[in-house]
């Protein structure tokens, strides 16, 4: 299975750090605040007319020093075929724009598009430039595993 | 590396239970339990296709338990089977053999190797560290066992096998041959 995580994070550290909130559908509340936002990118030609990733949220606040505090926070990245590659949820979420990394001390749950493969933990930070990602509490891995296959030994 | 390759291999690796031989194999459609992971913490090392779990990481199988201290995985850049993975300290290891008896393996360290020549499969657990393999014959040690996954076979070297004959009889040690 081809599912991008990282690519996934590379994309929303970019989004946010482009500003994302401000982008196609939010709905502002005050000074740099967003609600119930969306942004949507698509792939490049000739794949263009198909998404590439969703991110919505239900709130994005700008804080000094460059920090961005997003509420349930979700990704959702496809692919070229339209396929749902992967989901990333969190509900509390702020990312550093000067630094370039994201954190949170809440929850965090990742997932491939079938469910099939799910983590989650408690308390997490990516690390853009190092590409590195780190789940500090509770880390919980389920794969669900196909189906049984008995050995048969060629006679 | 995509992280949920890593995150994937990681557990069905890890539990080695991923019996690839060369031997043919019929699917059923039975349903098979979740593999599950559990850890303190996680580090994701996209850049050097790693994944890092920490503390008290228990991989529960529908074939097999491994709990240690840490798991590293590491991937091939293809993204396909994993074909490295190393269990290390407090390394407990229990499953079941192709006859179904109950094994428990000990050791301080579990390198698994997964790689693919010419067609053929092989996939090794190799022991170290105060290795011992025991089940409800006697047990094993040796310097290192290796578990081969392929033909699922037991191998050690500088080995000594103990083996039961009941609670009261004598037990015996001897320096037998690899087990087989």
């Amino acid at each position: 299975m081809k599912i991008k995580l990282n690519r996934a994070i590379l994309i929303l550290s970019a989004l946010m750090a482009l500003g994302f909130f401000a982008a196609i559908h939010a709905q502002p509340n005050g000074a740099g605040h967003a609600s119930d936002f969306t942004s949507v990118e698509y792939y490049d030609a000739p794949n263009e007319k198909q998404m590439k990733t969703r991110l919505a949220g239900a709130e994005a606040q700008p804080l000094a020093g460059g920090l961005l505090v997003i509420k349930q926070l979700k990704l959702e990245m496809f692919d070229t075929n339209g396929t749902l590659n992967v989901v990333v949820k969190a509900p509390d979420c702020v990312y550093d724009t000067l630094n370039g990394t994201a954190s949170s001390s809440g929850h965090l749950q990742l997932a491939s598009g079938d469910g099939k493969f799910r983590v989650e933990g408690d308390g997490f930070l990516w690390r853009r430039d190092a590409a590195f990602l780190t789940i500090s509490n509770n880390v919980q891995t389920i794969i669900e595993n196909a189906p049984m296959t008995e050995k048969k030994t060629t006679p | 590396m995509k992280v949920f390759n890593l995150i994937a291999v990681a557990a069905l690796c890890a539990s080695a239970v991923r019996a690839q031989t060369n031997a043919n194999t019929a699917a059923s459609s039975a349903p098979r339990p979740a593999t599950r992971i559990q850890s303190a913490s996680v580090d994701f090392d996209m850049t050097g296709r790693r994944a890092v779990y920490h503390g008290n990481v228990r991989v529960d199988d529908p074939q097999m338990k491994l709990t240690c201290a840490q798991l590293v995985v590491d991937l091939p850049p293809d993204a396909g089977h994993p074909n490295h993975i190393v269990a290390e300290t407090n390394v407990v290891i229990d499953f079941t053999d192709a006859k179904g008896q109950t094994m428990h393996a000990t050791s301080d360290k579990a390198v698994y190797v997964y790689e693919v020549q010419n067609g053929a499969t092989n996939e090794t657990v190799t022991l170290t560290g105060n290795a011992k393999v025991e089940n409800a014959q006697g047990w094993l040690t040796g310097e290192p066992i290796i578990w081969n996954r392929a033909n699922n076979s037991l191998s050690a070297m500088n080995q000594k096998m103990i083996f039961r004959q009941n609670l009261d009889s004598m037990k015996a040690g001897t320096n037998s041959p690899p087990a087989k």
